[in-house]
């Protein structure tokens, strides 16, 4: 294990809210680098108003999804609608080696905190703007976060059944991985070309875009073939079966009392030795046997029966056994898992401790998300948990903003530090 | 290379041994001019065999989705299994930075090029393994396809109707996420290797680079005690909320959140619907006194109380009623650009077609034309997720024929 993190020494200036931004930070916050977050009385972060809350507790400190996307960092709050405000800002810049922010187009405009207006303050800084359209382009100033994002992209009209209405995928997708990760292989690049040159730069992650690059084949099959493919339930061309079969219910224990719970696993056979696998670790039933299914082509026509079949063995066994037996008999099997199951019972999960736990001043004793990968010689530092809000206002005003007690104390008065 | 502009990856050359699910990974770094040389065995990539194809003809050559997972990649064919090939990889392995793969945990070790192996050829390489379950745990054996990672990672539980089976994401979200927090451990290493010299095994988990995907399913469980279940796009209250959900326009859908913070509120929707002459009785008593408070605490105060809740619930589905009325006599387009423009938050739910055709991507030149000269033809591309001013994502070479460099980089 080595001492130093590999961003040990990068100062961010993280300006972003909601997930996009704020997820990057993170990251690059766990892996050294020394994240000062911007937010304000008169504009917060928006999450810091959404549940999930702790049991009994409320407030703008506690939010388990805005804490989740906060660690390592210092939080200052200044209110950017003051000419000593953006002052402020922009003696943070000079400090900063990377400046982001997921804020909409005109307002960051409005806050002068363009490229061109950074540059005068720091010519080496790589500032990282994430809008949701683009600065440019017609569609510019639509309003949008993921919940949006995920309709426009694509990803709703592609996923799900094909009797459903288009509704997504439950949660606002593209905004936890694929866009704060695309933005993360950008700022490493960027920070490792500062590095050789010196030179800063730009970099402009549309979330428009980046989502629609992640859907990229089905988006060729429009462009190259005039295909305008839609949503087809959990089948693949490729596997048969391939899908979340039924397996027993379950009694779980609830806030509200005892519930039955439906349990699935998903199997997929790849090849026709995998569904001879699945056919023997079935125990080999007589519908199984039929040549219908003996091959992909088979398999596909015959469908529904297939399914059938499978469900009848899969509904008399829990969801774990399912799995673990077709997986020791080369089948691939996944129990779809829950929160709870992840949290409290996959023993995968647990030996291998992605979950951290912080003790929040405010919230209590709370899991958060671990490392997306993982550096085996440096790895990923959760030292702190999410900063409450203006926390670090006295330390960032004076070591890093160069301010006395006393203007500190003005500037908190006339509402600039606020 | 021809082109003149900067690179951040230019001194960099990876080998690629990764199948589906590791090959965005690569991708990513190869379009930031890393020189990535993709090892196939010598019948090809399995991923070569995955559609969409080229017109339809299904062969190894003819994969769009293996076209647009190996951009800027060369390429070369070399059996692991056999020891002269093995003595070819080693001396490329000499020459590489990066080795990115996705065998299942053990395999390069077994062959004498797991991280000890290569480390012994290259002091400070980078060695990425992406694999379903990572390098270790009780997992880490399984076979993992796309659809397990999906499912044991929590994110289909989150995804489609009640009444159905739980959802896979489209176009194989785990693969591509495994890859993008891959391509972020690779270029994380790299960075730390420029400074201090020291190379390192980065190890991915699909499982785990999923996770964070699960928006606040595990804090809401963690907090509450309460698992977060799939509701099908509806919100999760006992009662019809217009103007929240997917709704049908006249050619297609569009997702509203009409009346949630960060859109004009409720009232400009009903504005825009009596300048259309269909808001029906919705100006009038009882209607609009709720319309002018139709928000989410005004919601929550219904949810809460359930004497407001009887005397609401026949208005709010009323407003539903003409509001599904006037979405289904406008096209799609016209719901999500007009609405938009009076900052109502309306998406459109858009097919490929209205992303090929969408005209912000068009304005600002994302799609890229790239040339694909055995085939006579030029195809069209997703364009960059991001862009970098001075070092540009571009791609400057479709993906590779089958062992089309081999005779160039000499392993045969």
């Amino acid at each position: 294990m080595t001492s130093t993190l590999p961003l040990t020494g990068i100062n961010v200036a993280d300006f972003s809210w909601f997930a996009a931004g704020p997820i990057c930070a993170q990251t690059l916050g766990t892996y050294g680098a020394t994240v000062v977050r911007v937010e304000s009385e008169s504009h917060m972060d928006g999450l810091r108003g959404v549940g999930p809350f702790p049991t009994g507790k409320t407030g703008y400190n506690v939010s388990g999804y805005y804490n989740n996307y906060n660690v390592n960092k210092l939080n200052v709050t200044i209110n950017m609608n003051t000419d000593k405000g953006r002052d402020l800002a922009l003696r943070l810049v000079r400090w900063a080696d990377v400046f982001i922010t997921n804020i909409t187009p005109r307002v960051i405009e409005r806050w002068r905190l363009t490229y061109d207006e950074l540059l005068k303050e720091r010519p080496d800084i790589i500032a990282v703007y994430q809008p949701m359209q683009g600065y440019d382009g017609p569609h510019r100033d639509f309003l949008g976060f993921g919940a949006v994002l995920t309709p426009i992209t694509g990803f709703s009209h592609l996923t799900g059944f094909p009797d459903r209405p288009p509704a997504g995928l439950g949660t606002n997708y593209p905004d936890y991985v694929i866009n704060p990760g695309h933005t993360l292989v950008a700022v490493l690049a960027a920070l490792r070309y500062r590095r050789r040159t010196g030179k800063g730069q730009r970099i402009e992650l549309s979330q428009l875009e980046s989502s629609v690059a992640a859907i990229a084949p089905a988006v060729m099959d429009y462009t190259v073939n005039g295909r305008i493919e839609t949503r087809a339930g959990n089948r693949s061309p490729y596997a048969a079966p391939h899908g979340a079969f039924l397996c027993k219910t379950i009694k779980v224990s609830t806030p509200f009392g005892e519930a039955d719970e439906q349990r699935w696993c998903a199997i997929a056979c790849l090849s026709d030795e995998q569904w001879q696998s699945l056919r023997r670790t079935m125990g080999d039933p007589e519908w199984a046997r039929s040549d219908r299914f003996a091959t992909l082509a088979g398999r596909k026509e015959h469908e529904d029966d297939l399914e059938r079949g499978i469900t009848e063995w899969t509904s008399e066994r829990l969801d774990t056994e399912v799995m673990e037996t077709l997986q020791a008999a080369g089948v691939p099997a996944g129990v779809v898992q829950n929160a709870r199951d992840i949290l409290e019972s996959d023993p995968h999960m647990r030996e291998r401790g992605y979950y951290v736990y912080l003790d929040h001043p405010e919230a209590g004793h709370n899991a958060y998300d671990g490392p997306g990968f993982r550096l085996t010689k440096t790895p990923a530092q959760y030292r702190t948990p999410a900063a409450c809000l203006g926390e670090h206002n006295f330390q960032v005003a004076t070591e890093i903003l160069g301010l006395t007690p006393d203007e500190i104390a003005d500037l908190m008065a006339e509402q600039v530090l606020y | 290379m021809s082109d003149p502009l900067p690179s951040a990856l230019d001194d960099i050359r990876i080998l690629d041994l990764t199948g589906q699910i590791g090959a965005y990974c690569t991708k990513l770094l190869a379009d930031l001019g890393a020189d990535v040389i993709k090892i196939e065995p010598p019948e090809g990539d399995a991923t070569r065999l995955i559609g969409p194809f080229y017109h339809d003809e299904a062969g190894p050559e003819q994969s769009l989705l293996f076209y647009n997972l190996n951009t800027n990649k060369r390429g070369i064919t070399l059996d692991l299994e056999d020891e002269g090939d093995r003595e070819r990889f080693r001396k490329l392995a000499a020459t590489a930075d990066i080795v990115v793969e996705s065998f299942a945990p053990g395999y390069l070790d077994s062959l004498g090029l797991g991280y000890e192996g290569l480390s012994k050829l290259r002091e400070d390489v980078i060695l990425t393994s992406i694999t379903g379950f990572g390098q270790w745990g009780p997992h880490a054996g399984y076979l993992a396809p796309d659809i397990v990672g999906v499912a044991m990672a929590g994110i289909m539980w989150l995804a489609g109707d009640p009444q159905d089976p739980p959802n896979v994401p489209c176009a194989y979200q785990g693969y591509v996420c495994a890859s993008i927090q891959a391509a972020g451990g690779t270029m994380m290493a790299l960075y730390h290797r420029d400074a201090t010299g020291e190379g390192q095994h980065v190890d991915v988990s699909m499982q785990e680079a999923l996770l964070i995907a699960e928006e606040t399913a595990m804090q809401t469980y963690d907090m509450n005690k309460i698992v977060r279940s799939r509701t099908g796009g509806r919100t999760s209250v006992p009662f019809p909320v217009p103007g929240i959900g997917p709704y049908e326009a006249m050619d297609g859908w569009v997702f509203s959140y009409v009346g949630t913070p960060g859109g004009a509120p409720w009232p400009e929707m009903l504005r825009w619907l009596e300048e259309e002459g269909m808001a029906e009785d919705l100006s009038a008593a009882p209607h609009r006194e709720v319309i002018e408070q139709l928000n989410l605490r005004f919601l929550t105060a219904i949810a809460l109380d359930k004497d407001l809740r009887e005397k609401s619930v026949g208005t709010l589905e009323r407003i539903g009623e003409v509001l599904s009325a006037f979405f289904k006599s406008k096209s799609k387009w016209e719901l999500y650009e007009q609405g938009q423009r009076r900052r109502l938050l309306i998406g459109i739910v858009s097919t490929p077609e209205d992303l090929a055709k969408n005209p912000q991507l068009i304005a600002r030149g994302w799609y890229q034309d790239i040339d694909h000269e055995q085939l006579h033809d030029t195809l069209r591309y997703p364009g960059p997720p991001y862009r970098l001013s001075e070092t540009p994502w571009r791609i400057e070479r479709r993906a590779p024929l089958l062992g089309e460099h081999n005779a160039a980089l000499g392993p045969r």
